[in-house]
C-alpha cells in the first residue's frame, strides 16, 4: 500500500456503555452516515479511515467494541496496543457517565502509558432545543469537562445523528498524537468554553469520504 | 416497514386498529403472514380427504391457529357419522376449543353448571362480569365468546387495568403520570362506549335493534363492527338464541351452493367457457389492487367464489361490474375480526413455543453466555486447533499478519453465524444442527465455522491484517444458496468424524 503522503497509523479503540452511540460515531466518521436503529455490536468491529490534519495524514485503525457488560472481558485485547481511545457516554443517561469514569480508570491502569484519551458525551441533538427547566440532559457539560480535566482527557459533546462535532473528535485526537519521532508543534489544543476543540480548520471541511480508507 | 404500515392501514380503511398497528401492538409486517396462515387453514379445513393423517394435521392446525374454520358438509358428516367423537382438550387446554360447536343458550347453561374443571374459569368470568359490568375492568363477555363462535371479542387491553393497579399518587404527579392519566381517560371513554355496545349486544335475549341503530349511527367500535354489521343487515338474528345456529346453517348453505357449481375456482384453472365466470375473474383481478390484501391469490379466489355464487343465484341481475367493489368492505371487516382473534390466540402460542424452543437451544450453550463467556473462548480455541490441522498454511498466514481468532470468530460463536448468513440459510443449517446428537449448536458448530473460514482460505492468504478483518467482518455470502450451505455442512461433518476425538485429546 502506498499513499501520496506517508500516513501515520493510529490504533484507536472506542469504549463505553451499550447503546451510547459508539458504532454510530464511527459510522458517521467513516461513512458520513447514520442509522436510527443500529444493531448492537458483538465482540468488536474493525474499521479504518484516513483523516488529514494540516500536513499530516492519519490513518485510523478503529476497534469499535461492544458495550454490553458481558463482553467487557474482551476489551483489554482491543485497548492493549491502542494509541488512542474514545470513551463515550450518552448525555441523557447518567449511568453511562459512571461507566465512562470506570473505563477511563481502567485505561489509565491497564493501557499503554501515553495513550491519548477523548471523553465524548454523545446524543447532543437530543438536548439541543431543550429549555432550562425541561431537559433530557442528565449529564451537564461541567461534569464532563470536570472529569476530562481531572484525568487529562480531551472533551467533546457530539451528535452522531447530526454529525455535530464528530470529525472534531478525530481531528482533536490526531492533533494530540505525537508524530513518529517528535511531537508536532500543533499538538496543544485546549478545549474552549463550549466544549469544542478550537480548530483552525473549517468544521464543514470533512476528512476524506468513505471508501478512501485503504483496504 | 413504513410503507407496509401505510398499505395495511389502507386495507383497514384507517380503522383504529390499535391492536395491530398501535405503538405497543405487533408490527404491520407480520400481517401478511397472518393472512397467509388464515387462508392456509381455510383451505386445509375444506379438504375432504378423511384419513388419520389429515385428522392429525387438522388437529395440529386447530391447536395452532384455533378452530377458526367450520368444516364443509362432507367433512362434518364424516366426523359425526364415522370415527370416534372428536377429542376435546385432552392434550391441549384451550377454553375456546368448542368454538366450532353449534352452541346455543341451552348448551351454554349446561356449560355453566358443569363441574368440569375446564370450565371453571369461564364460570368465574361470568359471575364477575355480572357484578362489574359497568366497571372499568370489564372483561370481554364470555357469553359472547360462546354464543358467537366466530365473533369473539378481543380481550380488553391489559394496560386498561392500570387504573386499579397503580393508583395515582397526587404528590408526585410528574409528566409521566400525567400522560398515563390522559391515556387512562382516553381508554375509559372508549371503554364506556364499548360497554354501551356490549350491553345492547348481550344484555337481553333479543338484541334491541332500535337501540343498536341509534348507537351505531355514530360509528361502531372496530372490534364490534363485524358483529354489529351482521345484526344490522339482518344476517344475524336479533334473537341471540338463534344466532349461532343461523350462522352455521347459512355458511353451510353457502358451501353447498359452491359445491353444486362445476367451476374450478383456482387461479391457474384453464379458462372457463362460462362468460359470467370469465367476467368475474378479470374484474376480481382488478379489484382494489392498490391494497395488498386484494393481491393475494387466496383473497381473489374467495371473491371469485362468492361473486359467482351470488350471480347464478340472482339471475335477474346477474353479475354487474361494481358489485365486486361492494363485497370488499365486508370482506376486510370480517377478516379484521379474525385477525384480532388470531393475534390474541396465535401470538401467545407463538411466544410460548418460541420461548420453550429457545430455552432448549440455549441449554446446549449456556457456557457461551455466562460470565467471561468460557464456552465461546473454548470454541474459538477449538476452531484455531482445527484450522491448524486442516489448513496450516492459512493459520500461519493469519498468525503472520497478527490476526487473532477471537477478533473475527467471537461473533461467529456468539451469534451462531447469524450475522454472516441470511436467515433462510440459517434455517437450513438448523435442520442439520437439530438433527445432530448432541445438538449441533455447540461442538458441531465449530466444525461448521472451520468449513466457513476455509471457504475463503485462498482470498485470505492474499490479504494483510486489515484486509482480513474487514473481509471477515463482511464475508461475501450474499449470493449463497442452500447448496453452498449443504456443502459446508458436509465438509463440517467429515471433519467432525475425522477430528472429533483428536481435538478433545489435543486440549
Ligand atoms: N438521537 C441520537 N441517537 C443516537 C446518536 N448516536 C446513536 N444513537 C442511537 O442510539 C442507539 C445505539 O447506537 P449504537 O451506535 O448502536 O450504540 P453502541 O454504543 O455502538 O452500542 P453497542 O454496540 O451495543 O455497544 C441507536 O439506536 C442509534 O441510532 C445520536 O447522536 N443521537
Ligand atoms: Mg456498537
Amino acid at each position: 500500500m502506498s499513499f501520496p503522503n506517508p500516513a501515520t497509523s493510529v490504533k484507536l479503540v472506542l469504549l463505553g456503555e451499550a447503546a451510547v452511540g459508539k458504532s454510530s460515531l464511527v459510522l458517521r466518521f467513516v461513512s458520513n452516515d447514520f442509522q436510527e436503529n443500529k444493531e448492537p455490536t458483538i465482540g468488536a468491529a474493525f474499521l479504518t479511515q484516513k483523516c488529514t490534519i494540516g500536513e499530516r495524514t492519519i490513518k485510523y485503525e478503529i476497534w469499535d467494541t461492544a458495550g454490553q457488560e458481558r463482553f467487557a472481558s474482551l476489551a483489554p485485547m482491543y485497548y492493549r496496543n491502542a494509541q488512542a481511545a474514545i470513551v463515550v457516554y450518552d448525555i441523557t443517561k447518567p449511568a453511562s457517565f459512571i461507566k465512562a469514569r470506570h473505563w477511563v480508570k481502567e485505561l489509565h491502569e491497564q493501557a499503554s502509558k501515553d495513550i491519548t484519551i477523548a471523553l465524548v458525551g454523545n446524543k447532543y441533538d437530543l438536548v439541543e432545543d431543550d429549555t432550562e427547566e425541561e431537559s433530557l440532559r442528565k449529564v451537564s457539560v461541567e461534569e464532563g469537562k470536570g472529569l476530562a480535566e481531572e484525568e487529562g482527557l480531551l472533551f467533546f459533546e457530539t451528535s452522531a445523528k447530526t454529525s455535530y462535532n464528530v470529525n472534531d473528535v478525530f481531528i482533536g485526537i490526531g492533533s494530540k498524537i505525537p508524530e513518529a519521532a517528535s511531537a508536532g508543534p500543533n499538538q496543544i489544543h485546549q478545549t474552549n468554553n463550549d466544549g469544542r476543540i478550537d480548530l483552525t480548520s473549517d468544521p464543514n471541511n470533512r476528512p476524506r469520504a468513505a471508501g478512501d480508507c485503504a483496504c | 416497514m413504513g410503507k407496509k404500515k401505510q398499505e395495511m392501514s389502507q386495507v383497514y380503511n384507517n380503522s383504529n386498529n390499535e391492536f395491530i398497528f398501535g405503538e405497543n401492538g405487533g408490527k404491520g409486517k407480520h400481517l401478511s403472514s397472518f393472512l397467509k396462515n388464515l387462508s392456509l387453514t381455510g383451505t386445509s379445513s375444506t379438504s375432504s380427504v378423511h384419513s388419520a393423517n389429515t385428522d392429525n394435521i387438522h388437529e395440529i392446525n386447530s391447536n395452532i391457529y384455533g378452530t377458526l374454520g367450520y368444516s364443509s358438509s362432507k367433512v362434518s358428516s364424516n366426523q359425526s357419522n364415522s370415527g370416534p367423537p372428536p377429542k376435546r382438550s385432552v392434550s391441549y387446554k384451550d377454553l375456546d376449543d368448542d368454538w366450532d360447536a353449534d352452541i346455543d343458550v341451552s348448551t351454554d347453561s349446561v356449560v355453566r353448571r358443569s363441574p368440569d374443571n375446564r370450565n371453571l374459569s369461564r364460570v368465574t368470568k361470568v359471575e364477575s362480569n355480572t357484578s362489574s359490568r359497568s366497571s372499568f375492568n370489564l372483561q370481554p363477555s364470555p357469553m359472547l365468546d360462546s354464543l358467537y363462535p366466530d365473533l369473539t371479542l378481543p380481550a380488553t387491553n391489559s394496560s386498561v387495568n392500570l387504573n386499579s393497579q397503580k393508583p395515582t399518587n397526587e404528590e408526585s404527579l410528574d409528566v409521566e403520570d400525567y400522560r398515563t392519566t390522559m391515556e387512562i381517560n382516553r381508554l375509559n371513554q372508549i371503554s364506556s362506549r364499548n360497554n354501551k355496545f356490549r350491553n345492547i349486544l348481550i344484555s337481553d335475549s333479543i338484541v334491541n335493534l332500535q337501540d343498536l341503530r341509534k348507537l351505531a349511527w355514530n360509528g361502531i367500535p372496530s372490534e364490534l363492527r363485524a358483529l354489529t354489521w351482521q345484526i344490522l343487515l339482518g344476517y344475524l338474528p336479533t334473537n341471540r338464541a338463534r344466532q349461532a345456529s343461523t350462522l352455521k346453517r347459512k355458511r353451510q348453505e353457502y358451501l353447498e351452493g359452491l359445491n353444486a357449481s362445476t367451476i374450478d375456482f383456482e387461479d391457474t384453472a384453464p379458462s372457463n367457457s362460462s362468460s359470467l365466470y370469465h367476467q368475474i375473474k378479470i374484474d376480481v383481478r382488478r379489484t382494489n389492487q392498490s391494497i395488498k390484501l386484494y393481491g393475494y391469490p387466496e383473497t381473489q379466489q374467495s371473491l371469485r367464489k362468492l361473486l359467482y355464487l351470488w350471480a347464478v343465484r340472482h339471475p335477474a341481475s346477474g353479475y354487474v361490474q361494481g358489485i365486486n367493489d361492494l363485497c370488499t368492505p365486508f370482506f376486510q371487516i370480517f377478516l379484521l375480526n379474525y385477525i384480532w382473534q388470531l393475534q390474541q390466540r396465535v401470538l401467545s402460542i407463538l411466544e410460548a413455543d418460541t420461548y420453550w424452543c429457545l430455552s432448549r437451544l440455549l441449554e446446549n450453550i449456556t457456557d457461551n453466555y455466562i460470565h467471561e463467556q468460557p464456552g465461546i473462548i473454548r470454541q474459538v480455541g477449538d476452531l484455531r486447533n482445527l484450522i491448524s490441522k486442516i489448513d496450516l498454511e492459512l493459520l500461519n498466514h493469519l498468525d503472520h499478519e497478527g490476526v487473532e481468532f477471537l477478533q473475527f470468530s467471537f461473533r461467529w460463536m456468539n451469534c451462531l453465524l447469524m450475522r454472516e448468513l441470511s436467515i433462510s440459510l440459517i434455517v437450513r443449517m438448523w435442520d442439520t444442527y437439530l438433527s445432530e446428537t448432541p445438538l449441533g449448536f455447540n461442538n458441531f458448530h465449530v466444525y461448521v465455522c472451520a468449513a466457513f473460514l476455509i471457504k475463503f482460505s485462498n482470498d485470505l492468504k492474499e490479504k494483510d491484517f486489515q484486509e482480513i478483518l474487514l473481509f471477515l467482518q463482511n464475508p461475501p455470502t450474499g449470493h449463497w444458496k442452500e447448496k453452498d450451505i449443504e456443502l459446508m455442512l458436509s465438509e463440517a461433518f467429515i471433519w467432525q468424524s475425522l477430528y472429533k476425538n483428536a481435538s478433545a485429546h489435543l486440549r
